[in-house]
């Protein structure tokens, strides 16, 4: 109960084409994640998805229905803002109800289905504050609920994890991955952290420019991102890009390597260096070599512990089955 | 210690010029209205200069208490306010809700919308009561006539005619008189303070976050429900200080009233603080603490019930 269908859906602001057309099916129950970075479009897409834009030419189904010219209520979506927009002046538990209410449910039951999202929520003992007296979580949790309260077809978040501190983040981001498990229901994932995607997504949609540049599984555009573009976003810390004679050597015009794919030797190896930054995290060592004839800076990664310091001179070995390798117009080269 | 005292010292200034602002007058209204103080007797010469040896007690409250006018001024007092209050907070809402929205020439009506705010009181109560609400010469009685004049004329007309028959002469309404002079100062003062309460909901509006409407579009609220829920609400605050700002300013209407029916049949506390000072410098003193005493009800009563009623 949750398919969503876009075909040719474009979208302009005045002149300037935000998204060139456009399609994508997303399967019921999937979790699509929208990457990208800022001003690619992933935010107005999702917007279009939910009604909250008009499509400039296109058409969205939703459940095999035509629901392009269908107003944003009717379309059985829920949506998770990044400001979380709570109404201020009322209760969680109001808030959460609100939907309801304007359905026009008994009082009965609103609150006894309120009261189910919110012992699943655990936001049980919150029920009679106001936001302003909740933390950023809690807030986001409320928001979650007033969500989950509809039963929709489908969840859209925007940027929901964006407001919230670093720990925080990693926390909502299972509850919402686990709220996906126990749910089933179709959820698109608006973010611009490849790590949120990464780790939640069946499916990540990577968007440049309004233009899909891959869609895949996470692994799949891990181990094969189809340009260069996918190749750079995807991965942390980056993937190391080069071109020029080093690449020609490996016989393609830009050729990528992702920084745990690479050995390093004091001795000897394929490409020589200098020791820049040597971040030492415990389980990993990210060290950054300069003075290298691929890039301005190449990116290491080390399980473990290594004993480098600045300034050593260190050589780089790279795993020969993990190059990846793509033609002039950046696409990836079969091997 | 000495971090404190340095700051309190500078302060001080300001702080005393404001109590001796505040406490002066009101110690010296106290002061006379416990006391027998008029402008001119020729029988109690004694009198026309303040002395405590005129000490009258609660006398002067007594005496207004007991004047006729008084009761009916505090009546009036209310009911003029909280009119006002009522139709400017309903029109203000209602008009920032509509300018809100971005249309063509929307600066000029702006800037129109608010220049009733910039017209001094005397001169508004001189235009509407001459120029607008006069029976005769006035907007009101041109537009009465006109009317009169075409329903005589449709009279005469064929089929017609007979309907236009069963019609009255209309009587243009005269607003300086007893029953209408209250109503020709509400109708002047909103006209002229409905601007303020646009300025303050419009700038209110403008903050008004723009993902909560988002939303609550999306949680099925019509347009309707969105102004219930979330603009009256935003509005909440803007509104109680508008209704308390309004209603320490038209507790003390004078010049309208002056201007309108010189207090026929529409006195409030100020106005009656002006007759009684006519001579009895006492009388009006004890009126205006009783006007100090109205105004706080007033002012904590409104904010209340406007707390009460939106914040949910």
């Amino acid at each position: 109960m949750g398919r969503i269908v876009l075909n040719n859906v474009t979208k302009s602001f005045g002149d300037v084409e935000v998204i060139p057309p456009l399609d994508l099916t997303i399967e019921d129950g999937e979790f699509t994640v929208f990457v990208g970075p800022s001003g690619c479009g992933k935010s107005t897409l999702l917007r279009m998805i939910a009604g909250l834009e008009d499509l400039t030419s296109g058409s969205i189904e939703i459940d095999g229905a035509v629901a392009t010219n269908v107003p944003p209520a009717q379309r059985g979506l829920a949506m998770v803002f990044q400001s979380y927009a709570l109404y201020p002046h009322m209760s969680v538990r109001k808030n959460i109800g609100f939907p309801l209410r304007m359905a026009k449910m008994g009082q009965a039951e609103i609150k006894q289905r309120v009261e189910i999202a919110a012992k699943s929520l655990n936001l049980m003992d919150y029920l009679d504050r106001k936001p302003a007296d909740l933390s950023g979580g809690q807030r986001q949790r409320v928001a979650i609920g007033r969500a989950i309260v509809r039963e929709p077809a489908a969840f859209l978040f925007d940027e929901p994890l964006s407001n919230l501190d670093a720990a925080l983040r990693v926390g909502m981001r299972l509850e919402i991955g686990e709220l996906h498990e126990r749910l089933k229901t179709t959820m698109i994932y608006v973010t611009h952290d490849q790590v949120e995607a990464m780790t939640m997504a069946n499916k990540i949609v990577v968007l440049r420019a309004g233009v899909i540049e891959q869609v895949g599984s996470p692994l799949e555009l891990y181990h094969k991102p189809q340009n260069v573009f996918v190749a750079g976003f995807i991965g942390s810390p980056k993937m190391n890009i080069f071109s020029g004679s080093e690449a020609a050597k490996l016989g393609a015009s830009t050729v990528g390597i992702r920084p745990e794919h690479l050995d390093v030797s004091m001795s000897g190896g394929r490409w020589k260096g200098r020791v820049g930054v040597a971040e030492h995290l415990g389980s990993d060592t990210f060290i950054h070599v300069s003075d290298t004839s691929l890039a301005d800076t190449v990116t290491v990664r080390i399980t473990g512990d290594i004993a480098v310091k600045h300034g050593d001179t260190i050589y780089l070995i790279p795993q020969s089955d993990q190059l990846h390798k793509f033609d002039p117009q950046g696409m990836r080269v079969a091997q | 210690m000495s971090d404190r005292k340095l700051p309190r010292l500078l302060q001080t200034p300001a702080v005393l010029l404001l109590l001796i602002w505040m406490l002066i007058p009101l110690g010296m209204t106290l002061y006379f209205s416990f006391i027998r103080y008029v402008l001119n007797s020729l029988r109690r010469p004694e009198w026309t200069s303040p002395s405590l040896s005129n000490w009258r007690g609660f006398g002067n409250y007594e005496f207004v208490l007991n004047s006729k006018d008084f009761l009916f001024a505090i009546q009036n007092s209310l009911f003029i306010v909280c009119s006002i209050l009522f139709l400017t907070v309903v029109l203000g809402v209602l008009i920032a809700v509509l300018i809100n929205k971005t249309f063509p020439g929307q600066g000029v009506v702006r800037v129109l919308l608010i220049s009733p705010f910039f017209v001094m009181p005397a001169v508004n109560a001189v235009l509407w009561i001459n120029m607008i609400l006069d029976p005769v010469l006035g907007l009101q009685g041109i537009a009465v006539s006109g009317i009169n004049d075409v329903i005589s004329g449709l009279q005469d007309a064929p089929l017609v005619g007979w309907f236009f028959g069963l019609w009255p002469q209309f009587e243009p309404i005269s607003f300086r008189a007893t029953q209408t002079s209250a109503y020709a100062v509400i109708t002047m003062v909103t006209w002229q303070w409905t601007p303020f309460a646009v300025l303050i909901f419009m700038t209110s509006l403008q903050s008004e976050d723009q993902q909560q409407k988002e939303a609550a579009v999306l949680d099925g609220a019509n347009s309707w429900s969105q102004f219930r829920f979330l603009t009256l609400p935003h509005l909440a605050r803007p509104i109680a200080i508008v209704v308390m700002i309004q209603a320490i300013y038209h507790l003390s209407l004078y010049a309208e009233i002056e201007i309108v029916s010189r207090g026929n049949g529409n006195k409030n506390l100020p106005y009656l603080i002006g007759e009684f000072a006519n001579n009895n410098i006492g009388a009006a003193s004890a009126t205006g603490i009783f006007a100090v005493i109205l105004a706080n009800i007033v002012a904590i009563f409104l904010l209340r019930m406007i707390g009460k009623t939106l914040m949910e």
